[in-house]
């Protein structure tokens, strides 16, 4: 599908704002957007939420011949597909430059910087090895592929567990799950990669371009390093001019966001393993919020009102009433003649007044039973396997309640999410804003 | 008739429902999502239906994707100019096409100063699925009327259409909130995009975000969102 | 590689040269006749031969035509003879699609486009024997192709690669030295604005001697490119001496 143009004034808008430095998404030249990492209940499935951005990343792995060349090594094979699920322009089966680009830039990251111990997949020299792949999709494109693969990728690799395997004598037997417990792969680092956008001739750059940065950029620079400070590939593309001192910069800040990110990554594969040890709750269908159509969800942005005003009032809703921690609302009955469809949406047509005038049954819904809930931020955390990365993160939850709570009470008892979202808008207290390096 | 209709006011309609007339001196007007057919009313968009004073009725649906409708306004982005015709993205299945001469004071010799890239707003002279749709931006009379190439500075924002048709209502209450923030310039398409400006960077910003985030909010939720933005703006 | 000593006690290299040792360069251009403009270059033992067509019409499809400027195509392919085992896909494999858009998006920053709206023009680079630098090589040769084809460009593109053996920066490395598994650095440069076209890195670097490879490459390339500019204000002098009456 053909993509909608950028007009001009939107190009000289961002490019005008780019020079004030300021983002359309508020943030900072070099903060990335939250960053979520969540695990399945398979080892080495994991989705990483990039802002809108997401990445699945599926580690799967095999018992192959060794390469010729190479008789001693596993193999490491590594597959990104922009599916057109992630947006209209990307076309199903045919291969774009954006696809070869980001494959190869994920080889060279992951494999030609040995983050992987492919000796030890070596199970019969010249006969058998494993074979680790690495198959990663673009679920959503909402700008920076690069950096959402590259976590999702190696938080996959981290979180894989592969077969055990015995050998006697010429044979070789391969342990299932119940027999012996999966052994994780041998991971020598964690390379990040780290696009930095660069616009107008070079002279400015920014960190994690969202999508509509990456329209109107000049070029990107991808740098992948691990925390110990070495860098595993640079790569820039897009026809920019850069200068030596630039890469040396951009070099700098690379270091300090991947410590960053790899502490993520670290802490969410500590709260999933805990999560399993203790026998909670883990794996997507249990820490991915269950969104229905009937209701909005939104995470809210602040944006400074004021020039240089450091505690500008954020463009937010606080949380009127107080919580009522674990409820679900009933997902499907509601009281006859409450709209059921587009609740959530006010009427179009210049009914405003009419709305605050008048109070028809059929309106009733939206004024009243407007329940507000909060969901325990705390509980989330310490289920922990979504482990969020914030400046400033607003989450809203509504609830539209018919009149009858009564109703609701005996339907959700055969709820057993009691985190799940559902048709409410939570929000969540704006938390701290991280430290910009 | 209208009694039938009155009573399902405000609630839920799928494609197929019917309302029959009965007594034939009632005058009811058929807004968008209701189609007549003989002496029966249909429902054609799924939706919830709403009602006007004194008789006018429609269906409020939710979608994303615009289609195209004749004497509909809308902003458009300047994608080609191939011959005397330039080539308008409107959001719709089709490029819309736009002459050169579709301009107020426009004429073979003296052609409208239109570049690639731009943004037009006009009106669809004929919008029907079997043809190419086609814009203009004069009015009958020949005067401009508002149309014409616009959008030097400013931000262009894609909203659904709901919010769209509730910005160009009457007496848009969100509108009236919207002034009392600060002042700005705004035009707004029927295709769900939206163009704002305002005196500095930030405050365009800032109302791209109110624009993008009242959407679902209750009356309540969105006069306490405005109210902050007023404060923090002052 | 056990055993092999990219840097011997002495300081030479496997071929013997020096680190900041470029290999012995030799050009030739308008190769061919049918093309617009054409070069061959010889790089140590890596030849590369390079064709410029343009600008041209936009063929294939019409909506690659950008409306203020050419488009500009590479394709990038190796020889099947050109390595030590016979290679089976000389082109569409993934590694020779990111070398033509690498190519690709070098050129678009040198070329000045600007002046040739909805045309086209082609680079067709082919590696006749490789033996390290392959994108180096490439470079150096289209840079030679275009000049030849009288396409206008900002300034000379030159390209050289780069490693880093035991804190010595290593200038263009040669097939072993690459693929010993150290690290490799291609970089392309405009040595006038001392701008950098690409930049390519692969294997691990410690942050810190970052700016001393980069340093050597850029030295390097410098040096390429007065052998390049020798190679062109030779060969105008062949062509002029023919055609002067």
């Amino acid at each position: 599908m053909r993509e909608t143009p950028l007009s001009n004034c939107e190009r000289q808008f961002l490019l005008k704002a780019i020079e004030e430095k300021k983002r359309l998404d508020g943030r900072q030249t070099y903060d990335y957007r939250n960053i979520k990492i969540t695990f399945g209940t398979d080892y080495g499935c994991c989705i990483v939420d990039l802002g809108k951005t997401r990445v699945l990343a599926q580690v799967s792995c095999e018992l192959v011949a060794p390469k010729e060349n190479r008789p001693t090594e596993g193999i490491l094979f590594l597959s990104l597909e922009l599916s057109p699920m992630a947006s209209p322009i990307f076309e199903a089966g045919r291969q774009s430059e954006l696809l070869v680009k980001l494959n190869r830039l994920l080889e060279r990251c992951l494999r030609n910087s040995k983050c992987i111990d492919t000796e030890s997949l070596c199970v019969v020299s010249g006969e058998k090895v494993w074979q680790i792949r690495v198959d990663v999709h673009v679920l959503n494109h909402e700008g920076n592929l690069m950096d959402a693969a590259s976590i999702a990728a190696i938080a996959g690799l981290c979180h894989f567990r592969r077969p055990d395997v015995g050998i006697q004598g010429d044979e070789v037997t391969v342990y299932g799950p119940e027999e012996r417990d999966p052994v994780p792969l041998s991971i020598y680092h964690m390379p990040i990669c780290v696009s930095f956008a660069f616009f107008l001739e070079g002279t400015y750059l920014l960190v994690d371009p969202s999508e509509r940065e990456e329209r109107v950029m000049d070029g990107l620079l991808v740098i992948a390093m691990n925390k110990h400070r070495e860098i595993c590939s640079i790569q820039s593309s897009g026809g920019i001019m850069l200068l030596k001192d630039q890469v040396l910069r951009c070099s700098k800040i690379a270091s300090v966001k991947v410590s960053e990110i790899t502490d993520l990554i670290n802490r969410a594969l500590e709260n999933d393993r805990k999560a399993r040890k203790e026998g909670g709750k883990f794996g997507f269908a249990e820490l991915m919020a269950v969104q229905r159509i009937t209701a909005l969800k939104s995470d809210e942005v602040s944006i400074e009102m004021s020039d240089g005003d450091a505690g500008a009032p954020s463009v937010a809703i606080t949380t009127e009433s107080p919580p009522e921690v674990g409820r679900v609302p009933s997902p499907v009955v509601r009281a006859p003649g409450a709209g059921q469809v587009g609740e959530s949406l006010e009427n179009a047509w210049g009914l405003e007044q009419l709305e605050e005038e008048e109070d028809q049954p059929g309106d009733e819904v939206m004024d009243e039973g407007l329940e507000i809930k909060e969901e325990n931020q705390r509980q989330e955390k310490s289920k922990g396997e979504v482990v969020v990365i914030s400046d400033s993160e607003e989450e809203e939850v509504v609830i539209l309640n018919p009149k009858t709570q009564v109703k609701e009470s005996t339907l959700h008892a055969s709820q057993s999410q009691p985190q799940s979202t559902g048709a409410a808008k939570k929000k969540k207290k704006q938390q701290k804003k991280k430290p910009v390096h | 008739m209208s009694d039938c209709l009155k009573e399902k006011v405000g609630e839920v309609l799928l494609p197929g429902d019917i309302f029959s007339f009965e007594n034939t001196s009632e005058k009811v007007i058929c807004g968008p999502g209701l189609r007549r057919n003989g002496d029966e009313v249909l429902v054609c968009k799924s939706g919830i239906l709403r009602h006007k004073h004194p008789n006018m009725y429609w269906v409020d649906s939710q979608q994303k994707r615009y289609v195209p409708v004749k004497g509909e306004s809308v902003i458009g982005i300047v994608t080609a100019k191939s011959g005397d015709v330039f080539k308008v993205d409107v959001g719709g299945s089709e490029l819309a096409s736009l002459s050169y001469l579709a301009f107020e004071g426009a004429t073979k010799r003296n052609r409208p100063n239109v570049q690639v890239g731009d943004l037009v707003y006009g009106q669809f002279l004929i919008a029907n699925k079997d043809m190419e749709p086609e814009l203009v931006c004069i009015d009958s009379c020949g005067r401009a009327n508002g149309m014409g190439v616009f959008g030097a500075g400013g931000l262009l924002i894609k909203v659904s259409l709901g919010l769209v048709r509730r910005l160009l209502a009457q007496q848009s209450a969100l509108v009236k909130e919207l002034e009392q923030v600060f002042p700005f310039e705004m035009v707004v398409g029927l295709n769900g995009r939206v163009w704002v400006k305002a005196q500095s960077m930030q405050r365009v910003q800032v109302l791209a975000s109110l624009l993008e985030s009242c959407e679902n909010m209750t009356p309540q939720q969105r006069h306490a969102l405005f109210r902050r933005a007023a404060n923090g703006a002052s | 590689m056990a055993g092999l000593e990219l840097l011997s006690d002495q300081g030479y290299r496997l071929d013997g040269r020096k680190p900041s040792e470029l290999r012995k360069v030799q050009a030739r251009m308008g190769v061919f006749a049918q093309a617009d403009g054409s070069a061959y270059i010889e790089q140590g033992n890596t030849k590369a031969l390079a064709v410029v067509y343009g600008p041209h019409e936009v063929r294939g499809s019409r909506s690659k035509t950008l409306h203020d400027r050419a488009v500009i195509n590479c394709q990038y392919s190796m020889a099947t003879f050109s390595t030590a085992e016979r290679k089976r896909r000389p082109h569409g494999d993934r590694k020779s699609s990111e070398m033509s858009l690498h190519l690709k998006q070098t050129f678009e920053a040198a070329v000045l486009t600007q002046l040739y709206p909805r045309s086209q023009i082609d680079i067709y680079v082919k590696i006749l024997q490789s033996d390290g630098g392959n994108y180096s090589a490439c470079v150096n040769a289209a840079t030679l192709a275009v000049i030849d084809a009288g396409i206008p460009m900002r300034d000379y593109v030159c390209a050289c690669s780069a490693g880093f053996v035991e804190d010595t920066p290593l200038a263009d490395l040669c097939h072993a030295e690459e693929s010993g598994g150290g690290t490799s650095l291609a970089l392309a440069l405009l040595p006038r604005s001392g701008q950098i076209a690409l930049l390519q890195m692969d294997a691990r670097l410690h942050q810190d001697h970052l700016d001393t490879l980069i340093e050597a490459a850029m030295t390097a390339c410098k040096g390429l490119s007065d052998v390049l500019d020798s190679v062109v204000r030779q060969h105008l002098q062949e062509v002029s001496v023919l055609t002067r009456d």
